[in-house]
């Protein structure tokens, strides 16, 4: 387990380009912890971190934004509205965990029992207005 | 009748051209590509080296599912678009029934499995008995435990094929005795089976316009379906 004491988004983005070095395509991350957490920057840093130069965006909308211009696809999803099975089959998850790539979970909360057993699992906890507990927990973290 | 089928409906892609029940040619991949990026270079390949042309195609074959949500839509646009251009008919065929066909001829009991992925599988059975083929179960997405309790009881050989065949096989053949696991050569969809299936659905008559081409995703049952968020299991 790693532990991060994150004082600004500036400092979640940097951490996040640093986890992103140790990651493999085919890896997982499922992210936890509500809104306002850093999650975005996350994304942002995770994205650089994997050498990629695409522009970061938030997938709320798309359900799933893919990152394709770098070494090591990225597929960041937000399931905040995938409630069901049906629904998370149609957002094409399953086909996504196929590629060679990392997938990024938004919201895994909604999804935890469909989660692939390896995957890590990154909580966000709110210490106070600008500070952030990063929890990593899965295989080598 | 010429036939041109392709399949991307699970983890392996193919296509095959068939006239009156001879195989001319097929292609047939099962590498961690994406299907969208190689079904119509391998459906062009195909076309080259059978000396064929697409507007010698009569009829276009598809298996509409059930499988993976991505790989039935690659799968169906790229058909529909073929026969939509030419004003060709169509024939889907279920992705389990497709898988019953590499067993064509034969004396046995079929369980097409496809990985639904959360210990579920995509499932139905068949009998082959010689040119006649009997479905017993409609296509279902059932938890893999109730697989076991359906084949179990079987007096006799089950094949196991799709590309969950090998992890039901080894998940339950300690408990099934009767189990059998689809030679490897045999295991994933092959676009020549499907096209011997559209061929004798076309028979029949169950042809289709590009149009009316559609997906058929199994849902699951609805206790399994909501049971995504771990809170609510427990």
């Amino acid at each position: 387990m790693t532990r991060f004491i994150s004082h600004s988004a500036e400092e979640t983005e940097q951490f996040a380009e640093q986890f992103a070095k140790k990651l493999r395509p085919g890896d997982v991350v499922a992210c936890f912890g509500g809104m306002g957490m850093g999650k975005t920057v996350f994304a942002h840093g995770l994205a650089r971190g994997l050498g990629l130069s695409d522009e970061v965006s938030s997938p709320t909308f798309a359900l799933v934004q893919e990152y394709t211009d770098g070494n090591i696809p990225l597929y960041h999803f937000d399931m905040y509205r995938v409630s069901d099975f049906d629904a998370l089959y149609s957002t094409g998850f399953f086909d996504y965990l196929e590629q060679d790539g990392v997938l990024l979970i938004e919201w895994s909360e909604q999804i935890e029992s469909a989660l692939p057993p390896g995957a890590i699992r990154l909580s966000f906890a709110r210490l106070d207005e600008n500070t952030r507990e990063l929890t990593i927990e899965g295989e080598g973290f | 009748m010429r036939i041109l089928a392709i399949d991307t409906s699970s983890q392996s892609a193919g296509c095959a051209l068939l006239e009156d029940g001879r195989l001319l040619g097929e292609f047939f991949t099962n590498v961690k590509l994406t299907h969208s990026q190689t079904i119509l270079p391998m459906v062009q390949s195909l076309l080259d080296q059978t000396r064929a042309s697409l507007s010698d195609v009569d009829l276009f074959a598809v298996t509409t599912g059930p499988g993976s949500f991505t790989g039935l839509r690659i799968g169906l646009s790229a058909v529909k678009g073929m026969a939509h251009a030419l004003g060709k008919p169509c024939v889907g065929v279920s992705t389990l029934e497709a898988l019953a066909w590499q067993f064509c001829g034969q004396e046995l009991l079929v369980a097409p499995v496809l990985d639904a992925r959360c210990a579920q599988v995509y499932t139905a059975l068949f009998r082959w008995e010689g040119e006649t083929l009997t479905r017993l179960e409609p296509d279902q997405a059932i938890p893999i435990a109730q697989l076991e309790q359906r084949l179990k009881n079987e007096k006799n050989a089950v094949f196991l094929v799709g590309d969950g065949a090998e992890m039901c096989y080894n998940m339950l053949n300690e408990r099934v005795p009767l189990l059998r696991l689809a030679p490897p050569t045999m295991r994933y969809t092959h676009a020549g089976a499907l096209a011997l299936a559209a061929e004798r659905a076309a028979g029949l008559g169950y042809t289709v316009s590009a149009e009316q081409l559609a997906p058929a995703y199994l849902r699951l049952p609805q206790a399994e379906r909501e049971l995504l968020a771990k809170q609510q299991s427990v």
